[in-house]
């Protein structure tokens, strides 16, 4: 045991627990989105865990106990209120194909780092995203809903640096990312959400 | 409809959520998507060294843990039995990544950078903190993390990786030293 002790004493020193520090800093993941992708396949796995999976296909609807109703539901109103961003340069691997060939047109026309927008909002008509990179113009890039889940999404090229953006929803209703930094009064008074997109050339 | 901004948090158990998805409410997995999913994010983040692959590993581990959840031995214990699940799809992926790259990739969390006072100060050591682990055997990576980072009995970490307790002593012995040697004698171990 003493060896035990020891080991673990030795091993945490100032600089090591600076380490730890870093490291347990809290990630954020992209919860809507992630969220759904994974209960999208859910939905669709075979399992041997049963389930009525013709019912589930419609998430919505829920026919369960109380708790769990309220449960799922707050997950579906956070999931509502939610916007997922992906910072992430677009490689395309794991994406889904049908935004394939758009990402590849839109890397090869601009050459900047594709971003990928995402916003769950199961009962929308609409969503589009607006921000400095397409003048604010709702008309301008319109999100797509995937088939089940109601999420939509976009790849958009954006040049690096740092940029403001929102959601529209069904033309009206403006949301920013709950999911990003936000940057209240930096711009018309509406609450805009702040990204940074790095210079794939920094990688 | 729910309020988000109000509404009270029903926490119910790992194994009364395992009990109610295996009875078929599949709903029910959402609850435990959402409560393991940032923290162990955070462990394939720094297993893998980038978002992409990390946030593809776990969402593989959630959906093969939904697949197999009728072979979970012990529902109380789901987390740790996922992040036995996670722990193996980040060996593979980090063996697969490791053939098709060996250079160690960042800049894909920046969520951190925004929130820091110094930015230039603290992403330099970010930076040195993920080439340290990076650097560090898979084995060694991955116990160091149990351990310290997500502050796990050694018992518990030999559940989660199969290896023996006092292998996994002797892994964050080592780590510690190696990460330390990096961190303050600037070791540049020839790793690519």
């Amino acid at each position: 045991m003493r060896q035990h002790d020891d080991t673990e004493d030795m091993s945490r020193d100032e600089t090591l627990e600076r380490v730890v520090q870093e490291l347990r800093r809290p990630l954020r993941v992209n919860a809507s989105l992630f969220d759904a992708r994974v209960m999208d396949e859910v939905m669709r796995a075979p399992s041997g865990v049963g389930g009525r999976f013709e019912s589930l296909l419609r998430p919505r609807t829920f026919r369960v106990s109380p708790l769990i109703a309220l449960a799922a539901g707050m997950l579906f109103a956070v999931s509502i209120a939610g916007s997922i961003l992906y910072v992430l340069p677009s490689r395309s691997r794991g994406a889904p194909s049908a935004r394939g060939a758009q990402s590849e047109v839109a890397r090869a026309v601009s050459g900047s780092p594709i971003v990928e927008f995402g916003f769950v909002a199961p009962h929308a008509s609409s969503v589009a995203l607006v921000g400095d990179f397409n003048n604010w113009d709702p008309k301008a890039t319109p999100l797509r809903a995937a088939s089940t889940g109601g999420v939509w999404s976009v790849e958009v090229p954006i040049q690096p640096g740092r940029h403001l953006y929102a959601f529209v929803v069904d033309g009206t209703v403006w949301r920013p990312d709950p999911a990003a930094p936000q940057a209240t009064g930096e711009d018309f008074g509406e609450p805009n959400s702040a990204l940074t997109v790095a210079d794939p050339g920094m990688r | 409809m729910v309020d988000a901004g109000v509404s009270p948090v029903v926490e119910l158990s790992d194994a009364a959520l395992v009990d109610i998805v295996l009875r078929g409410e599949s709903e029910a997995y959402a609850r435990l998507v959402a409560r393991y999913r940032d923290r162990y994010a955070r462990f394939a983040l720094h297993m893998l060294g980038n978002r992409e692959d990390a946030e593809e590993a776990l969402q593989d581990a959630f959906v093969r843990g939904y697949r197999s959840l009728h072979r979970c031995g012990d529902p109380a214990r789901f987390g740790s039995w996922l992040l036995a699940i996670l722990a193996n799809r980040c060996r593979t992926a980090g063996g697969r990544r490791a053939r098709r790259e060996k250079r160690f990739v960042s800049a894909e969390d920046r969520h951190y950078a925004i929130a820091l006072d110094h930015p230039a100060d603290a992403s330099a050591w970010r930076e040195e903190i993920r080439l340290a682990l990076s650097r560090l055997d898979a084995n060694q990576r991955e116990a160091f993390l149990l351990k310290h980072v997500e502050d796990m009995e050694y018992e518990q970490m030999s559940l989660v990786t199969g290896a023996g307790v006092s292998a996994l002593k002797m892994r964050v012995k080592r780590a510690c030293e190696r990460m330390r040697r990096m961190l303050t004698e600037g070791e540049d171990a020839p790793a690519r």
